[in-house]
């Protein structure tokens, strides 16, 4: 077991981010920044409530306003609150804005659903699976046996930076811009709407200020963009306004999840059923939360179902499916444990056969201090401390990408690869793999990313973009090194073998030359190696494990909750910098804490309009909400090659916090987010009732 | 938003002057005001800011009054020693209001005046009654955030989290316009919707507020606000006490649609030494003017806590 909390396992420890200075100083220019002479502003009209009628709108007060290019209705009814009904089309900002309300458009309102109880199939009525009976058998069986209803809201992604394309259609061909994490599925979506083929559309994504899951490809805003560009021969941009965002840019749908899991005396999962109700838009589904997930449960008789609300479709979110499961199991698995009278530690050692995790569990519990842990609800005066522990992983299958690695005469060394920077750090990683690679110090290499230009790569989806590219990177980085040592060899009419490089020196024993030196050897323009192959580069593949401890404080006359400390242990293989590697971890844990105790999408029932579309109402953590948080870099093998980071380490928070709020209380807050409100009522709830 | 003409104005009387003549849309900070030209609440033709006027950005003490210019920044009385000596209740108010951005701009007369943060009311897509329709979608709609005390048939409660500050010391709010000054209490300026639906306070169009002042200081004060989030949430209940000539008031923000002065609450006080059970009991006195709607009953428990807090903080008793 590979045990030390200072995250030194990564190449580079002390590197800064790379584009650290242009991002708190405004220089980094994401999509919004640009502004192409002759500009068009485009958008959607948009239905404000859940159902309802477009009665009547004004075309031609809108056609009016001086500036405005085109107006079309393209539906009559809207199914969700965003619902986009058509768009409007004009010159400038003003008169985007003024066509818009000159519009005018009158609505009538049909009752919505918002209500998932209201709209799920009642529990009663579920079909039961084949393996129900089976199921039932075992819970008979069961020495403890609990029953729960587990709730999550909806969380929106609020990207800091909004969704938004830029397209300038020149004829035979294009250039755009837009905030995406996929290079080149925006681009191909884009040359479709644009009728060019895909190397006659010229993309860049610079600068990305966050996508979670939700800017894979051109969407509406891209499409919109190519089609106006398209029509009118000049540049124009859609972006979504902060309301806009918050209700149809996608989300990470609710869930209702019934379960009911027995345990034996001995401390094993024995079985159960288990019904997941998620929580989508009006159509189509997306909803599947993953319980029962990670403890050997045992049999569990499953079924599940998609409940459709007049409100704004789910779309891919940072682990799809995965903190709402795991909020459910993890709340599940402390029941069992506190009516078996057994430590919920060990209960998770006694139903994980993971080793890693089983590892991380006990560290973790060192660093908590786990054995400070009392019974739930103990504790003198108002304010309880509670501990809570929760777990994670995920996988790492190999995929492709091309690096191309340039070596100058000047001794400058390019990085080059067309996948984007969302903001995890792709670019500092690719940086460091390079340096690492050539023995260079960073100060030698130039990271180009986020183009169409550049080489292929992958779509920042499924914790896959460092995995994907790193082996490539590590791969061409090798090559040009030794094209380098080669030609230094032949100059000293020597074997290549015997030359080492270090720190930017090139040594065989008896001479050194500079690395600057070296390059002035090259003969032609600058060396060129691209690799899309992992070679030697991709070893021993694990699990990307997530372990995490949650202490919180309660105030039990209040339900206010303050999470003390979290400390989350995240197996990454090698980790490249260590800076934006605890940045991924330290992210999702605040991710989740908010997720867990602050955000939610709130519709009105009467009008299904959503209440809280702003940065105002919809409530996320602020810097003093934000506990200690110790990110722990874990290394289970040595020989293992950069693993997955960006999305296991937000699974495992929602979970641990519930545990341990109900460690605090002694009671369970079922349902998310685990307001005041909810606190108040399940401390009333308890036998006890109010402190 | 609508383009509209911005007027800036050198100081207070050339502002009064212009008031007199034609209404205008007063910005002092604008933090509240900008949110609602954004949504088209307000769409007006003339901003005239008043902000930049150094002269009424003051706290000072005189002859045992504090008194405060309306253009104090919150941040400004977040850093005063005399506030934080001497009124406490009001300095942990705006000390710890908002953001500490926020706080830089927000200004004491725009912090007392400013419209309700209820999410009916602040979405145009929400003709609510307050914006002239005829529904308070918060009776059957989401009221988590709402009224249990003093509501209906709009349930807004009142923003300030100076404002209670301020009723609980008992504290005049003077107010000027072209002709003249008056001088009112804080707990007359601010109206409940039964009595005025489209304002929350008593200003005319052509009024600015310009100064408050405590002609009695406390001798002992403290606020306690009750936060769902640490960082930028408004509060979902506190209360502010003070002790003036031995008497206790007792003032409650984020449960009434304006600040709510207490009577309950003090008349198990009256002008007693504060211990924990007559904390408790002066809490429970002021819950039980209480109604919940339907999702806002926990707002009972926290009225009750946070006044029972506050009198023992006020009182160096802290729990």
């Amino acid at each position: 077991m590979t045990f030390q909390t200072d995250n030194r396992v990564a190449y580079d420890n002390d590197g800064l981010r790379l584009d650290i200075v242009e991002k708190v100083t405004g220089k980094a220019k994401y999509t919004t920044d640009y502004y192409p002479e002759s500009m068009l502003w485009a958008g959607y009209v948009r239905c404000p409530y859940g159902s309802a009628d477009l009665t009547a709108y004004d075309q031609d007060a809108a056609m009016a306003v001086p500036g405005v290019l085109e107006v079309e209705i393209t539906k009559n009814a809207g199914v969700y609150v965003g619902d986009r009904l058509g768009y409007l089309c004009a010159e400038s900002r003003l008169a985007y804005e003024q066509g818009m309300n000159a519009l005018n458009p009158k609505f009538l309102a049909h009752p919505p659903k918002t209500n998932p109880d209201m709209e799920m199939t009642p529990l009663d009525q579920v079909q039961s699976p084949e393996n129900a009976a089976d199921a039932q058998q075992l819970l008979e069986s069961s020495d403890a046996v609990v029953e729960a209803i587990y709730r999550t809201q909806v969380q929106t992604h609020c990207c800091l930076e909004p969704h938004i394309g830029l397209v300038d259609f020149r004829g035979d061909h294009a250039v755009a811009w837009g905030s995406t994490q996929g290079t080149f599925s925006f681009r191909n979506e884009l040359s479709g709407v644009l009728g060019l083929s895909n190397d006659k559309v010229r993309f860049h994504c610079e600068y990305v200020g966050g996508g979670f899951g939700s800017k894979f490809g051109a969407g509406a805003e891209g499409q919109l963009a190519g089609r106006m560009s398209k029509k009118y021969g000049r540049p124009c941009r859609v972006g979504l306004s902060r309301k806009e965002e918050q209700l149809d840019s996608g989300n990470r749908p609710g869930s209702v999840q019934y379960m009911k899991i027995g345990a034996t005396q001995d401390g094993k999962l024995a079985g159960g059923r288990v019904h997941v109700a998620g929580v989508v838009g009006p159509t189509g589904g997306g909803g599947g939360a993953r319980n029962p997930s990670r403890y050997q449960f045992g049999e569990i008789a499953r079924s599940d179902e998609d409940v459709h609300l007049n409100a704004g479709f789910p779309r891919a979110m940072r682990a799809p499916g995965h903190p709402q499961g795991m909020f459910a199991v993890e709340l599940m698995m402390d029941a069992l444990a506190e009516k078996l009278g057994m430590d919920p530690l060990k209960f998770r050692l006694n139903n994980d056969p993971h080793v890693t995790r089983r590892d991380m569990l006990k560290a973790g519990a060192d660093l908590i201090g786990w054995d400070r842990r009392r019974p739930n609800g103990s504790g003198d005066g108002p304010i309880k401390r509670g501990l809570g522990v929760a777990v994670g992983d995920w996988f790492n299958s190999p995929g492709g990408a091309t690096v191309t690695v340039e070596v100058y005469p000047d001794g400058t060394v390019t990085a080059l690869s067309g996948s984007q920077d969302i903001g995890q750090g792709f670019r500092t990683m690719l940086c460091d793999c390079v340096a690492h690679q050539m023995k260079l110090p960073r100060e030698n290499i130039r990271v180009r990313v986020g183009s169409s230009d550049l080489p292929p790569g992958p779509a920042s989806g499924g914790s896959v973009t460092s995995r994907f590219v790193a082996p490539k990177a590590m791969g061409a980085a090798e090559q040009a090194k030794q094209g380098v040592l080669k030609l230094v060899a032949e100059e000293w009419q020597t074997d290549v073998a015997g030359l080492s490089i270090d720190d930017g020196m090139i040594r065989n024993g008896v001479r050194e030359m500079t690395w600057k030196e070296a390059c002035r050897l090259i003969g032609e323009d600058r060396l060129t190696y691209s690799v899309s192959e992992d070679g030697d580069f991709r070893s021993a593949p694990t699990d990307s494990d997530a372990v995490q401890f949650a202490e919180v404080e309660v105030d039990t006359e209040t339900g206010i909750v303050r999470v003390v400390k979290i400390v989350a242990l995240q197996d990454v293989g090698q980790a490249v910098n260590r800076h934006t590697a605890e940045n991924q971890i330290t992210g999702a844990v605040i991710q989740g804490l908010s997720f867990a105790l602050f955000e939610d999408r709130i519709l009105d029932p009467t009008l299904g309009a959503m209440v809280n579309p702003n940065m105002e109402f919809y409530k996320i953590a602020g810097s003093m909400d934000i506990p200690e948080i110790v990110p722990v870099l874990w290394r289970s093998r040595d020989d293992v090659s950069v693993n997955s980071l960006g999305e296991p380490p937000v699974i495992p928070t929602p979970g641990a916090i519930g545990c341990a709020i109900a460690n605090a209380i002694g009671a369970q807050v079922r349902t998310m987010p685990m307001t005041p409100a909810r606190v108040l009522d399940a401390i009333a709830d308890t036998e006890g009732g109010r402190a | 938003m609508k383009p509209f003409n911005y007027e800036v104005a050198d100081d207070l009387d050339s502002a009064l002057i212009v008031l007199n003549g034609s209404p205008r849309t007063l910005k002092a900070g604008g933090v509240d005001l900008l949110d609602r030209i954004k949504e088209r609440l307000d769409q007006p033709d003339t901003v005239l800011s008043i902000g930049g006027s150094q002269a009424m950005r003051y706290i000072k003490e005189e002859a045992g009054t504090i008194r405060i210019g309306c253009l104090t920044t919150l941040a400004d009385m977040g850093r005063s020693e005399l506030l934080k000596t001497r009124f406490p209740a009001l300095h942990e108010s705006a000390g710890g209001a908002a953001t500490p951005q926020i706080r830089e701009r927000a200004t004491l007369g725009g912090n007392l005046c400013q419209r309700p943060r209820c999410w009916y009311y602040r979405s145009a897509d929400f003709n609510c009654l307050k914006k002239g329709g005829d529904t308070c979608y918060a009776v059957q709609g989401e009221n988590q955030h709402h009224a249990v005390i003093g509501g209906g048939p709009c349930h807004i409660v009142h923003p300030s989290n100076c404002a209670p500050a301020l009723v609980a010391a008992d504290a005049r709010l003077v107010i000027r316009n072209a002709g003249g000054e008056r001088t009112i209490t804080a707990v007359d300026f601010f109206r409940l919707p039964r009595e005025s639906m489209y304002a929350e306070n008593v200003l005319a169009p052509d009024e600015i507020l310009t100064e408050v002042l405590t002609p009695t200081l406390p001798s002992l004060s403290a606020t306690v606000e009750l936060r769902e989030k640490q960082s930028f949430d408004w509060p979902m209940a506190m209360a502010s006490v003070a002790r003036i000539d031995g008497v206790w008031r007792v003032s409650l923000g984020a449960v009434a649609p304006v600040p709510w002065l207490s009577k309950p609450a003090m008349n198990v006080l009256g002008s007693s030494n504060i211990t924990q059970e007559l904390a408790s009991k002066a809490g429970e006195a002021a819950a039980s003017e209480a109604e919940p709607m339907s999702q806002n009953s926990y707002k009972i428990q926290l009225i009750k806590v946070a006044v029972k807090r506050a009198l023992l903080v006020a009182a160096g008793e802290e729990e």
